[in-house]
């Protein structure tokens, strides 16, 4: 549509003026504000004499145990949570699909972990794992699995592993919903012509649903790494990135550099090298997501 | 069916926001920060680490906030509730954006940092009216707000750690409140084990493992953090008898006979009231969180067991500080009121030790549940009053936990720490 | 009758696998109901128990909170955070969704690209400048300094999200309202709002669960006890001297929880609708 008329001009523009507002004021000044911040000293108590000093933050945090240990984590934990959550996600959402009725009282239990916020989510799963906790009781004195009570949230790996576990269950709705939306817009008619051609459901999974839905995984697949990277409320109130800071994650750490430590120019060097790690990832999975796209998929 | 849903959307939304709105008229201004009444008030900002849930809070919104703006007229306190490490965190932020309370309690341990972040105000430069006020206080207690020269606060309230004992436990048993360390770690490992019903039992519970948790039991063994003066931890940290303290409370971790301090541990409250937890070291506050959560709950209390540096306990407390940019008049009024014999009293109550020396001499005083803390008191030492503290407090738990729970070296450990803190100590 | 025979046991099949997650979904939900149940001294009572016995049940938690603790004012501070969060990112991702969709402006691109790329950072990355920024404008330790960062966060996925619903609009319609002399405006508000409704609806009961349970931003941000929102009056009752009053702490839960639920029962069945043509299709 070309704007012809002074007046839908000014229209277009009111539209846009807010919109345009709020992302130059809350979120690009902070991005460029971030970025220029990465280059100085700029530390508690030093507020006024910042100093330009290249590379150094970046040198820091990059040579830094700690933001090593948490950068791993933060990877594998995107990296088992993202396809925990599409997998389970899928399968909840094929079979709810497939039902002919009770799909919404299975819609809204499965989505219950999803409204359920994420401080109250994370408490119950503490709660839960506590070393004399409920899961520890059954797994030893109850079905006698164990041979004594594992303390889940006191090693790096474990400790991870149960905010794995949480991101999983708490996620699951989230992709149930977004794939059943997106397997509910595909057309009736390629079932049928597969049912002609005499494909089992299996099969007509594979090569008609899957790749009617290759979008929606992408989808779902960067909004989950985005969201995987963004971990945070569930190791402050669970681990505290405790023991020995093992199980902190970027943004924990970020955090506790910044508002526990009051490094605030080394926290802004790891925030930004966290945002460049995410366009990349963001930008491999569009890539590898267009390769499958020309073979087809799987 | 689409227009129906964003119609029930908007009806959902505008009825929700007319309730908060009338609800928010109706009981108090949430929006706004203008108090409504006639009368031109000042609000000061008091923050403070009393538990949300404690008696101590209990006494200060009820009792001692009311009082206080009664007789000041003009004034309104706006207390302000963190959780202790969440308070530390805050006056960094809040440093950062410039923000600060009026007023503040602190723990005595900060008190060198914020100093050194420049948002302190002296006292005694600002009012004339110091040396009055401060004659008032305990001079020991005193001296932890002084800094250089000059005072930057006032002390509120004191405390120092001792032992608590499961009675019903250690009577059955036989047992007695150990009295030397070496004692404490036979009882702590023989108290330890399965219950019949197979429940886990610690003898000892240690909530955390940084200077406050472990240096009552370095200092008792003789060893100790740093030299006299703070300038120098090698040799003290690394010391034998530091190693020994902490070779000891190794032993009885890897023993299963001490724990708490992971994240899956039961807390220590708890522990100790359910009867997991035989002993521990904890302040007065633990008087009245048991008989808050479990009134019917049996212990004893005891001294810290000695070693070959007697039985020192760590001596803990709170000062109350005025912040920069505030309302300096306001918070001193405050600040008098706080430390006066009359807030004092009401918060002994609580199981607060008071520091106003008449407050002291009161009955109420007299007939508290602290009394075996006052004896404590005058042989615990406190932790290193400088600026680094927090960073050498940070570093200190990490080597304790390597040892611990990894079982790393303590000699080497310490070694290492001490180079770590040599440089802290000597401001890089 | 052989292929009805092992239909009916893949759909038996598909309904014990659909129960079993179910109850995962639900099961520490029940939990954390029993734990709020039961007395203070009793939560860690060996062995633990799901959920109490009938007659230690208790309700003395649940009074605490709404009593005591004055609970209520924070439910209300996260209700007018959320509501204003999910109001006015509605107005502006849709009017920004609207005119990307329908409009070639200068800068179209660049302002897409920036929807996009922000919807990649995570808000909490810039929590440092953005929290710089609150200090400037005065607004730290006020609800409105949680509500336009918290509009910045969501309108990038919003805005998305309505485009491409948006853009499932036929043109026509548009056209007939040019042709009959109308506007710009008239389009966006007798057109692109009414038709986009569903996916407006089911992006801001996204925005609305984000408001809600944001924790970090608003632990910064917030200092006074009569200002935070619920998840800090939680998070508030946790590890005080290692002392968690979990009994207190799942009490305020559950009852944070109720209205979520309700809300979302009561619009689900908009939400698959919304995603279904919007931004999310096969």
């Amino acid at each position: 549509m070309d704007l012809k008329t002074t007046r839908n001009r000014i229209q277009v523009f009111l539209l846009l003026l807010p919109g345009i507002l709020m992302f130059s004021i809350f979120t690009v000044y902070p991005i460029i504000k971030l970025f220029v911040m990465s280059f100085y000293r700029w530390e508690l108590g030093s507020f006024h004499k910042q100093e330009f000093i290249w590379f150094q933050n970046y040198s820091a945090v990059l040579s830094d145990e700690v933001f090593r240990i948490s950068f791993i984590n933060t990877l594998l934990y995107t990296i088992i949570t993202v396809p925990g959550q599409m997998i389970l996600g899928l399968l909840a959402a094929v079979l709810i699909n497939s039902l002919p009725r009770f799909q919404i009282p299975f819609r809204v239990i499965y989505y219950l972990p999803v409204i359920t916020p994420w401080v109250i989510a994370s408490l119950v799963f503490k709660y839960i794992f506590n070393t004399e906790g409920m899961l520890n009781y059954i797994l030893y004195e109850v079905l006698h699995l164990t041979n004594r009570n594992i303390a889940w949230l006191d090693s790096r790996w474990s400790g991870m592993f149960v905010t794995e576990i949480l991101g999983i269950w708490k996620g699951v709705g989230w992709n149930m919903v977004v794939f059943l939306a997106a397997l509910k817009s595909v057309p009736m008619e390629l079932y049928e012509v597969a049912d002609l051609d005499g494909c089992g459901s299996i099969k007509k999974f594979l090569y008609v649903t899957l790749p009617c839905i290759k979008n929606t995984i992408l989808f779902a697949m960067v909004m989950l790494t985005i969201g995987g990277f963004n971990v945070f409320t569930s190791i402050k109130l669970i681990t505290d990135g405790k023991p020995l800071h093992r199980t902190e994650t970027v943004l924990t750490w970020m955090y506790y550099k910044a508002f526990r430590s009051g490094k605030f120019g080394y926290a802004a060097a790891l925030s930004f090298i966290v945002v460049v790690t995410l366009i990349l990832l963001a930008a491999l999975q569009f890539r590898i997501m267009k390769n499958r796209n020309e073979e087809g998929f799987i | 069916m689409k227009m129906r849903a964003v119609r029930k959307l908007l009806a959902v939304t505008i009825l929700s926001a007319m309730l908060t709105f009338l609800y928010a008229c109706s009981t108090q201004d949430i929006l706004s920060d203008k108090p409504q009444k006639d009368l031109p008030q000042t609000t000061l900002d008091f923050w403070h680490h009393y538990s949300a849930q404690s008696p101590e809070n209990e006494i200060l919104t009820n009792v001692l906030i009311p009082k206080f703006e009664e007789e000041n007229k003009g004034y309104k306190i706006n207390a302000v509730s963190h959780e202790w490490a969440d308070l530390h965190d805050k006056f960094i932020i809040s440093t950062s954006s410039g923000i600060l309370p009026d007023v503040a309690r602190m723990d005595i341990a900060w008190l060198p940092e914020f100093h050194k972040m420049d948002i302190l105000v002296p006292l005694d430069k600002e009012f004339s009216e110091f040396e009055s006020v401060s004659g008032e206080l305990l001079e020991n207690a005193l001296n932890t707000a002084k800094i250089g020269d000059h005072y930057y606060a006032l002390p509120l309230n004191t405390n120092t750690k001792i032992l608590f004992i499961n009675k019903q436990v250690f009577a059955d048993k036989g047992k007695k409140a150990p009295s030397t360390m070496q004692e404490m770690m036979e009882t702590a490992k023989e108290l330890s084990g399965k219950t019949p019903d197979g429940k886990q039992i610690w003898g000892l519970c240690e909530p955390a493992l940084s200077g406050w948790n472990v240096l009552p039991y370095i200092w008792s063994f003789g060893g100790d953090i740093t030299d006299e003066t703070y300038t120098k931890a090698s040799g003290y940290v690394n010391s034998p008898e530091t190693a020994e303290a902490i070779n000891m409370l190794k032993e009885l971790y890897k023993a299963n006979a001490l724990t708490g301090f992971n994240s899956g541990d039961i807390p220590m409250t708890d522990g100790f009231g359910t009867g997991r937890y035989m002993m521990l070291l904890d302040g007065p506050w633990k008087i009245a969180e048991l008989k808050g959560s479990y009134p019917d709950f049996q212990y004893e209390t005891a001294n810290v067991p000695g070693g070959k540096g007697g039985s020192v306990s760590v001596l803990g407390g709170e000062d109350i500080a005025m912040l920069k940019g505030g309302n300096k008049e306001g918070a001193w009024a405050f600040m008098k009121f706080m430390t006066a014999s009359f807030a004092q009293e009401e918060m002994s109550k609580a199981g607060q030790i008071p520091v106003n020396k008449a407050a002291l001499e009161s009955a109420t005083v007299k007939n508290a549940s602290f009394s075996p803390f006052l004896n404590a008191i005058t042989t615990a030492k406190i932790r290193p009053p400088i600026a680094t503290w927090s960073e050498i407090d940070n570093e200190l738990s990490i080597a304790v936990t390597k040892i611990l729970t990894e079982d790393a070296d303590t000699q080497k450990t310490l070694d290492e720490l001490a180079i770590k803190l040599d440089a802290l100590l000597s401001g890089r | 009758m052989k292929h009805g025979h092992t239909f009916r046991v893949g759909r038996l099949l598909c309904y014990i696998i659909l129960i079993l997650g179910g109850i995962t979904s639900v099961l520490p939900m029940v939990y954390m109901l029993g734990t709020s149940l039961k007395p203070n001294g009793a939560l860690y009572e060996y062995p633990p128990k799901i959920f109490p016995h009938l007659n230690v049940i208790t309700i003395e938690n649940y009074i605490y909170v709404l009593t005591k603790e004055k609970f209520h004012i924070n439910f209300i501070n996260s209700v007018i955070v959320s509501v204003s969060t999910i109001i006015l990112a509605a107005a502006i991702s849709t009017s920004l969704a609207f005119c990307i969709a329908r409009f070639r402006f200068p800068g179209r691109n660049l302002l897409f690209g920036i929807v996009i790329g922000t919807m990649i950072i995570p808000g909490t990355t810039l929590i440092i400048t953005q929290f710089e920024l609150a200090s400037f404008l005065r607004v730290i330790n006020k609800l409105t300094g949680l509500i336009p960062f918290y509009v910045a966060w969501v309108i990038p996925f919003s805005t998305f999200m309505i485009k491409g619903f948006i853009e499932n609009i036929p043109r026509e319609f548009d056209q007939a309202v040019y042709i009959d002399g109308g506007s710009v405006f008239t389009v966006f508000f007798k057109i692109a709002v009414p038709l986009a409704s569903p996916a407006i609806a089911s992006v801001s009961i996204f925005n609305f669960l984000t408001a809600w349970e944001e924790f970090q931003w608003a632990l910064t941000v917030l200092n006074d006890n009569a200002k935070r929102t619920f998840p800090i009056a939680i998070s508030g009752f946790f590890g005080q001297h290692q002392f968690t009053q979990w009994g207190y702490v799942f009490a305020m839960s559950v009852t944070s929880l109720i209205p979520v639920l309700l809300i979302f029962i009561f619009f689900q069945k908009y939400f698959i609708a919304g995603l279904t043509a919007g931004g999310i299709k096969g």
